[in-house]
Protein backbone atom coordinates (compact mmCIF):
# COMPACT_ATOMS: atom_id res chain seq x y z
CA UNK A 1 0.00 0.00 0.00
CA UNK A 2 1.48 3.31 -1.11
CA UNK A 3 0.82 5.54 1.88
CA UNK A 4 1.06 9.32 1.84
CA UNK A 5 1.75 10.54 5.37
CA UNK A 6 0.92 13.85 7.00
CA UNK A 7 3.50 14.34 9.78
CA UNK A 8 2.44 16.96 12.34
CA UNK A 9 4.70 18.29 15.08
CA UNK A 10 5.65 21.80 16.18
CA UNK A 11 9.22 20.58 16.77
CA UNK A 12 11.29 20.61 13.61
CA UNK A 13 13.57 18.01 15.21
CA UNK A 14 10.70 15.61 15.81
CA UNK A 15 9.29 16.08 12.32
CA UNK A 16 12.66 15.19 10.83
CA UNK A 17 13.04 12.16 13.10
CA UNK A 18 9.56 10.87 12.21
CA UNK A 19 10.21 11.48 8.50
CA UNK A 20 13.63 9.77 8.67
CA UNK A 21 12.02 6.83 10.47
CA UNK A 22 9.34 6.58 7.77
CA UNK A 23 12.06 6.66 5.09
CA UNK A 24 13.94 3.88 6.90
CA UNK A 25 10.70 1.85 6.79
CA UNK A 26 10.44 2.39 3.04
CA UNK A 27 7.82 5.15 3.02
CA UNK A 28 8.84 8.14 0.92
CA UNK A 29 5.60 10.11 0.49
CA UNK A 30 4.99 12.64 3.20
CA UNK A 31 3.85 16.18 3.93
CA UNK A 32 4.77 18.12 7.07
CA UNK A 33 2.61 20.42 9.20
CA UNK A 34 3.57 22.53 12.22
CA UNK A 35 0.30 22.30 14.18
CA UNK A 36 -3.28 21.07 14.00
CA UNK A 37 -4.51 24.13 12.14
CA UNK A 38 -1.81 23.82 9.48
CA UNK A 39 -2.59 20.09 9.25
CA UNK A 40 -6.30 20.65 8.66
CA UNK A 41 -5.50 23.09 5.84
CA UNK A 42 -3.07 20.62 4.24
CA UNK A 43 -5.49 17.73 4.67
CA UNK A 44 -8.23 19.68 2.94
CA UNK A 45 -5.91 20.73 0.13
CA UNK A 46 -4.38 17.31 -0.53
CA UNK A 47 -6.79 14.41 -0.95
CA UNK A 48 -3.89 11.98 -1.49
CA UNK A 49 -2.92 12.12 2.20
CA UNK A 50 -3.84 8.71 3.56
CA UNK A 51 -2.25 8.47 7.01
CA UNK A 52 -1.75 11.00 9.81
CA UNK A 53 1.01 10.93 12.41
CA UNK A 54 0.50 13.71 14.95
CA UNK A 55 2.00 15.08 18.13
CA UNK A 56 -0.34 16.11 20.98
CA UNK A 57 1.20 19.27 22.48
CA UNK A 58 1.18 21.96 19.83
CA UNK A 59 0.26 25.64 19.71
CA UNK A 60 -2.82 26.97 17.86
CA UNK A 61 -4.48 23.55 17.63
CA UNK A 62 -3.37 20.51 19.62
CA UNK A 63 -3.18 16.99 18.26
CA UNK A 64 -6.23 15.99 20.28
CA UNK A 65 -8.24 18.92 18.95
CA UNK A 66 -7.13 17.92 15.45
CA UNK A 67 -8.30 14.33 15.97
CA UNK A 68 -11.69 15.55 17.22
CA UNK A 69 -11.99 17.97 14.29
CA UNK A 70 -11.15 15.26 11.74
CA UNK A 71 -13.40 12.61 13.28
CA UNK A 72 -16.42 14.84 13.72
CA UNK A 73 -16.31 17.63 11.20
CA UNK A 74 -14.12 16.80 8.22
CA UNK A 75 -14.72 15.04 4.91
CA UNK A 76 -12.11 12.39 5.91
CA UNK A 77 -13.50 11.08 9.23
CA UNK A 78 -12.04 7.57 8.85
CA UNK A 79 -8.44 8.48 7.98
CA UNK A 80 -5.93 6.57 10.18
CA UNK A 81 -4.42 8.74 12.90
CA UNK A 82 -1.41 7.70 14.95
CA UNK A 83 -0.69 9.86 18.00
CA UNK A 84 3.05 10.15 18.81
CA UNK A 85 3.50 12.08 22.05
CA UNK A 86 5.36 12.42 25.33
CA UNK A 87 2.03 12.17 27.18
CA UNK A 88 1.99 8.70 28.70
CA UNK A 89 -0.45 8.89 31.61
CA UNK A 90 -3.59 6.77 31.43
CA UNK A 91 -5.92 9.78 31.60
CA UNK A 92 -4.38 11.12 28.38
CA UNK A 93 -4.54 7.76 26.61
CA UNK A 94 -8.19 7.30 27.55
CA UNK A 95 -8.93 10.81 26.30
CA UNK A 96 -7.18 10.04 23.02
CA UNK A 97 -9.12 6.77 22.70
CA UNK A 98 -12.40 8.54 23.30
CA UNK A 99 -11.42 11.01 20.57
CA UNK A 100 -10.89 7.94 18.32
CA UNK A 101 -7.18 7.96 17.57
CA UNK A 102 -6.21 4.79 15.70
CA UNK A 103 -3.18 4.03 17.86
CA UNK A 104 -0.80 5.66 20.30
CA UNK A 105 3.00 5.79 20.61
CA UNK A 106 4.94 7.45 23.42
CA UNK A 107 8.14 9.40 22.76
CA UNK A 108 10.94 8.56 22.55
CA UNK A 109 10.00 5.92 19.99
CA UNK A 110 11.88 3.57 17.70
CA UNK A 111 11.15 2.92 13.99
CA UNK A 112 10.23 -0.65 14.99
CA UNK A 113 7.44 0.62 17.26
CA UNK A 114 6.32 3.02 14.53
CA UNK A 115 6.20 0.18 11.99
CA UNK A 116 4.35 -2.07 14.41
CA UNK A 117 1.64 0.53 15.00
CA UNK A 118 1.32 1.49 11.32
CA UNK A 119 0.96 -2.21 10.42
CA UNK A 120 -1.63 -2.72 13.18
CA UNK A 121 -3.69 0.21 11.95
CA UNK A 122 -3.54 -0.97 8.34
CA UNK A 123 -4.47 -4.52 9.40
CA UNK A 124 -7.51 -3.17 11.27
CA UNK A 125 -8.56 -1.25 8.16
CA UNK A 126 -8.65 -4.41 6.05
CA UNK B 1 -29.41 74.49 87.67
CA UNK B 2 -28.11 71.85 90.12
CA UNK B 3 -28.99 69.20 87.59
CA UNK B 4 -27.08 71.05 84.88
CA UNK B 5 -24.04 71.41 87.10
CA UNK B 6 -24.19 67.72 87.91
CA UNK B 7 -24.21 66.90 84.19
CA UNK B 8 -21.23 69.21 83.61
CA UNK B 9 -19.28 67.49 86.39
CA UNK B 10 -20.16 64.11 84.93
CA UNK B 11 -18.92 65.22 81.51
CA UNK B 12 -15.78 66.66 83.03
CA UNK B 13 -15.23 63.42 84.84
CA UNK B 14 -15.63 61.56 81.54
CA UNK B 15 -13.18 63.96 79.94
CA UNK B 16 -10.73 63.36 82.77
CA UNK B 17 -11.06 59.64 82.22
CA UNK B 18 -10.41 60.15 78.53
CA UNK B 19 -7.29 62.20 79.27
CA UNK B 20 -6.12 59.55 81.75
CA UNK B 21 -6.72 56.85 79.12
CA UNK B 22 -4.94 58.96 76.50
CA UNK B 23 -1.97 59.31 78.82
CA UNK B 24 -1.78 55.54 78.93
CA UNK B 25 -2.43 55.02 75.20
CA UNK B 26 -0.10 57.72 73.84
CA UNK B 27 3.11 55.75 74.58
CA UNK B 28 1.56 52.74 72.88
CA UNK B 29 0.64 54.82 69.84
CA UNK B 30 4.13 56.31 69.86
CA UNK B 31 5.62 52.81 69.90
CA UNK B 32 3.30 51.83 67.08
CA UNK B 33 4.40 54.86 65.03
CA UNK B 34 8.05 54.04 65.72
CA UNK B 35 7.38 50.44 64.73
CA UNK B 36 5.71 51.61 61.51
CA UNK B 37 8.63 53.95 60.85
CA UNK B 38 11.01 51.01 61.23
CA UNK B 39 8.78 48.75 59.15
CA UNK B 40 8.42 51.14 56.20
CA UNK B 41 12.03 50.80 54.98
CA UNK B 42 11.82 47.06 55.59
CA UNK B 43 8.68 46.82 53.47
CA UNK B 44 10.35 48.96 50.82
CA UNK B 45 13.31 46.57 50.90
CA UNK B 46 10.98 43.60 50.52
CA UNK B 47 9.27 45.39 47.67
CA UNK B 48 12.58 46.12 45.96
CA UNK B 49 13.76 42.59 46.60
CA UNK B 50 10.64 41.12 44.99
CA UNK B 51 10.97 43.55 42.10
CA UNK B 52 14.60 42.51 41.68
CA UNK B 53 13.64 38.84 41.86
CA UNK B 54 10.94 39.46 39.27
CA UNK B 55 13.49 40.97 36.90
CA UNK B 56 15.85 38.08 37.52
CA UNK B 57 13.03 35.64 36.81
CA UNK B 58 12.49 37.32 33.46
CA UNK B 59 16.22 36.95 32.74
CA UNK B 60 16.04 33.31 33.85
CA UNK B 61 13.12 32.48 31.57
CA UNK B 62 14.81 34.32 28.70
CA UNK B 63 17.95 32.24 29.23
CA UNK B 64 15.91 29.04 29.32
CA UNK B 65 14.26 30.04 26.05
CA UNK B 66 17.69 30.76 24.58
CA UNK B 67 18.88 27.31 25.67
CA UNK B 68 15.86 25.71 23.95
CA UNK B 69 16.50 27.69 20.75
CA UNK B 70 20.23 26.87 20.84
CA UNK B 71 19.64 23.14 21.37
CA UNK B 72 17.08 23.10 18.58
CA UNK B 73 19.53 24.82 16.25
CA UNK B 74 22.35 22.47 17.28
CA UNK B 75 20.07 19.45 16.83
CA UNK B 76 19.10 20.64 13.36
CA UNK B 77 22.79 21.01 12.49
CA UNK B 78 23.49 17.50 13.79
CA UNK B 79 20.56 16.14 11.76
CA UNK B 80 21.90 17.94 8.67
CA UNK B 81 25.34 16.38 9.24
CA UNK B 82 23.81 12.95 9.88
CA UNK B 83 21.86 13.22 6.62
CA UNK B 84 25.05 14.29 4.85
CA UNK B 85 26.98 11.31 6.29
CA UNK B 86 24.12 8.97 5.36
CA UNK B 87 24.14 10.26 1.80
CA UNK B 88 27.94 9.82 1.59
CA UNK B 89 27.62 6.30 2.96
CA UNK B 90 24.97 5.54 0.38
CA UNK B 91 27.33 6.84 -2.31
CA UNK B 92 30.18 4.66 -0.95
CA UNK B 93 27.82 1.68 -0.80
CA UNK B 94 26.74 2.34 -4.41
CA UNK B 95 30.34 2.59 -5.64
CA UNK B 96 31.35 -0.53 -3.72
CA UNK B 97 28.42 -2.44 -5.17
CA UNK B 98 29.41 -1.30 -8.66
CA UNK B 99 33.04 -2.37 -8.10
CA UNK B 100 31.90 -5.68 -6.63
CA UNK B 101 29.64 -6.34 -9.64
CA UNK B 102 32.48 -5.51 -12.05
CA UNK B 103 34.87 -7.79 -10.19
CA UNK B 104 32.25 -10.52 -10.47
CA UNK B 105 32.07 -9.96 -14.23
CA UNK B 106 35.90 -9.99 -14.46
CA UNK B 107 35.98 -13.29 -12.59
CA UNK B 108 33.44 -14.75 -15.02
CA UNK B 109 35.59 -13.59 -17.95
CA UNK B 110 38.71 -15.06 -16.38
CA UNK B 111 36.87 -18.33 -15.93
CA UNK B 112 36.01 -18.27 -19.65
CA UNK B 113 39.64 -17.47 -20.43
CA UNK B 114 40.75 -20.44 -18.33
CA UNK B 115 38.43 -22.69 -20.30
CA UNK B 116 39.89 -21.35 -23.55
CA UNK B 117 43.42 -21.98 -22.27
CA UNK B 118 42.80 -25.58 -21.35
CA UNK B 119 46.05 -27.47 -21.90
CA UNK B 120 48.23 -24.38 -21.50
CA UNK B 121 49.40 -25.14 -18.00
CA UNK B 122 51.76 -22.17 -17.72
CA UNK B 123 49.02 -19.70 -18.64
CA UNK B 124 46.55 -21.41 -16.28
CA UNK B 125 49.13 -21.26 -13.45
CA UNK B 126 49.55 -17.51 -14.00
CA UNK B 127 45.76 -17.04 -13.98
CA UNK B 128 45.44 -19.08 -10.78
CA UNK B 129 48.22 -17.01 -9.19
CA UNK B 130 46.42 -13.83 -10.33
CA UNK B 131 43.20 -15.07 -8.77
CA UNK B 132 44.96 -15.54 -5.45
CA UNK B 133 45.04 -11.74 -5.22
CA UNK B 134 41.28 -11.61 -5.49
CA UNK B 135 39.88 -9.74 -2.47
CA UNK B 136 36.28 -9.60 -3.60
CA UNK B 137 35.13 -11.63 -0.58
CA UNK B 138 36.03 -8.62 1.57
CA UNK B 139 33.14 -6.71 0.02
CA UNK B 140 30.81 -8.68 2.27
CA UNK B 141 32.63 -7.23 5.29
CA UNK B 142 32.53 -3.76 3.74
CA UNK B 143 28.77 -3.98 3.10
CA UNK B 144 28.17 -5.36 6.59
CA UNK B 145 30.20 -2.56 8.21
CA UNK B 146 28.47 0.07 6.07
CA UNK B 147 25.14 -1.33 7.30
CA UNK B 148 26.34 -1.14 10.92
CA UNK B 149 27.48 2.47 10.46
CA UNK B 150 24.10 3.33 8.93
CA UNK B 151 22.33 1.76 11.92
CA UNK B 152 24.57 3.66 14.36
CA UNK B 153 23.92 6.93 12.54
CA UNK B 154 20.19 6.29 12.58
CA UNK B 155 20.36 5.60 16.31
CA UNK B 156 22.03 9.02 16.75
CA UNK B 157 19.03 10.52 14.93
CA UNK B 158 16.61 8.71 17.25
CA UNK B 159 18.53 9.85 20.34
CA UNK B 160 17.97 13.43 19.25
CA UNK B 161 14.34 13.05 20.37
CA UNK B 162 15.81 14.11 23.70
CA UNK B 163 15.88 17.70 22.35
CA UNK B 164 12.08 17.85 21.99
CA UNK B 165 11.57 16.21 25.38
CA UNK B 166 14.06 18.55 27.07
CA UNK B 167 12.46 21.56 25.38
CA UNK B 168 9.12 20.56 26.94
CA UNK B 169 10.74 20.12 30.33
CA UNK B 170 12.31 23.58 30.06
CA UNK B 171 8.99 25.08 28.96
CA UNK B 172 7.46 23.48 32.04
CA UNK B 173 10.11 25.14 34.25
CA UNK B 174 9.41 28.48 32.55
CA UNK B 175 5.72 28.07 33.25
CA UNK B 176 6.52 27.32 36.88
CA UNK B 177 8.68 30.44 37.17
CA UNK B 178 5.92 32.54 35.60
CA UNK B 179 3.42 31.13 38.08
CA UNK B 180 5.69 31.98 41.03
CA UNK B 181 6.19 35.43 39.60
CA UNK B 182 2.42 35.86 39.33
CA UNK B 183 2.01 34.92 43.00
CA UNK B 184 4.76 37.34 44.02
CA UNK B 185 3.05 40.02 42.01
CA UNK B 186 -0.24 39.44 43.83
CA UNK B 187 1.61 39.61 47.13
CA UNK B 188 3.39 42.85 46.33
CA UNK B 189 0.17 44.38 45.02
CA UNK B 190 -1.33 43.84 48.43
CA UNK B 191 1.58 45.73 50.02
CA UNK B 192 2.00 48.46 47.48
CA UNK B 193 1.08 49.32 43.93
CA UNK B 194 4.18 48.96 41.79
CA UNK B 195 5.00 48.59 38.13
CA UNK B 196 5.79 44.89 38.62
CA UNK B 197 2.34 43.98 37.35
CA UNK B 198 3.22 45.21 33.87
CA UNK B 199 6.46 43.26 33.83
CA UNK B 200 4.75 40.05 34.92
CA UNK B 201 2.13 40.51 32.24
CA UNK B 202 4.82 40.81 29.59
CA UNK B 203 6.49 37.64 30.81
CA UNK B 204 3.23 35.67 30.89
CA UNK B 205 2.26 36.87 27.42
CA UNK B 206 5.57 35.64 26.06
CA UNK B 207 4.93 32.18 27.45
CA UNK B 208 1.41 31.66 26.17
CA UNK B 209 2.59 30.14 22.87
CA UNK B 210 4.53 27.35 24.56
CA UNK B 211 2.70 24.05 24.79
CA UNK B 212 4.34 21.32 26.81
CA UNK B 213 3.91 18.09 28.71
CA UNK B 214 5.20 18.67 32.27
CA UNK B 215 5.77 14.91 32.61
CA UNK B 216 7.87 14.62 29.44
CA UNK B 217 10.74 12.23 30.10
CA UNK B 218 13.49 10.54 28.10
CA UNK B 219 13.96 7.65 30.52
CA UNK B 220 12.41 4.15 30.52
CA UNK B 221 11.59 4.28 26.80
CA UNK B 222 10.41 0.66 26.42
CA UNK B 223 8.64 0.55 29.78
CA UNK B 224 6.48 3.53 28.94
CA UNK B 225 5.45 2.18 25.56
CA UNK B 226 4.68 -1.22 27.10
CA UNK B 227 2.34 0.38 29.63
CA UNK B 228 0.61 2.33 26.86
CA UNK B 229 0.11 -0.85 24.81
CA UNK B 230 -1.31 -2.61 27.85
CA UNK B 231 -3.97 0.09 28.36
CA UNK B 232 -4.99 -0.02 24.71
CA UNK B 233 -5.17 -3.83 24.76
CA UNK B 234 -7.40 -3.72 27.83
CA UNK B 235 -9.65 -1.15 26.24
CA UNK B 236 -10.02 -3.07 22.99
CA UNK B 237 -10.78 -6.34 24.72
CA UNK B 238 -13.75 -4.55 26.22
CA UNK B 239 -15.35 -3.14 23.09
CA UNK B 240 -18.40 -1.99 25.03
CA UNK B 241 -16.54 -0.01 27.61
CA UNK B 242 -18.62 0.87 30.61
CA UNK B 243 -18.32 4.15 32.43
CA UNK B 244 -16.95 2.15 35.36
CA UNK B 245 -14.12 0.91 33.15
CA UNK B 246 -13.32 4.43 32.05
CA UNK B 247 -13.62 5.70 35.62
CA UNK B 248 -11.31 2.99 36.90
CA UNK B 249 -8.76 3.91 34.25
CA UNK B 250 -9.11 7.58 35.06
CA UNK B 251 -8.84 6.86 38.79
CA UNK B 252 -5.52 5.30 38.00
CA UNK B 253 -4.71 8.03 35.54
CA UNK B 254 -1.75 9.67 37.17
CA UNK B 255 0.35 6.56 36.67
CA UNK B 256 2.27 6.33 33.41
CA UNK B 257 0.78 3.81 31.05
CA UNK B 258 2.88 1.08 29.47
CA UNK B 259 2.89 0.38 25.72
CA UNK B 260 1.38 -3.04 26.54
CA UNK B 261 -1.56 -1.31 28.22
CA UNK B 262 -1.97 0.98 25.22
CA UNK B 263 -1.76 -1.95 22.81
CA UNK B 264 -4.52 -3.75 24.70
CA UNK B 265 -6.75 -0.73 24.15
CA UNK B 266 -6.02 -0.46 20.44
CA UNK B 267 -5.50 -4.06 19.31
Amino acid sequence: MDLNFLVIDDSVTMRRIVVNSLKSLGYSNYTEAVDGKDALAKLTGDQSISFIITDWNMPNMSGLELVKAIRSGSDRPAIPILMVTTRGVKEDIVEALQAKVSNYVVKPFTPQILKEKIDQILANLN
Amino acid sequence: MTKNMSEIFTKLNDLKNIFQFAEKIVPIIQSLIEFMQEMTPMLENINLSIEDSTNQMKQGTDRIENVTSATELATTEILDKVDEISNKLMAIEGCSKEISDKIGKKKALIQKLKEMLTGNDDALAIIDEFMEFDESSKFETIFSELGNINDDIFNITLSLQVQDITAQQLASVNHLISSVQGRLNSLINQIDKTNINEQVQVLQDEKTGIVFDPNASYTDKEGKQNKVDEIIDNQNQNQNVSQDDVDSLIDDSKKSASQDEIDKLFS
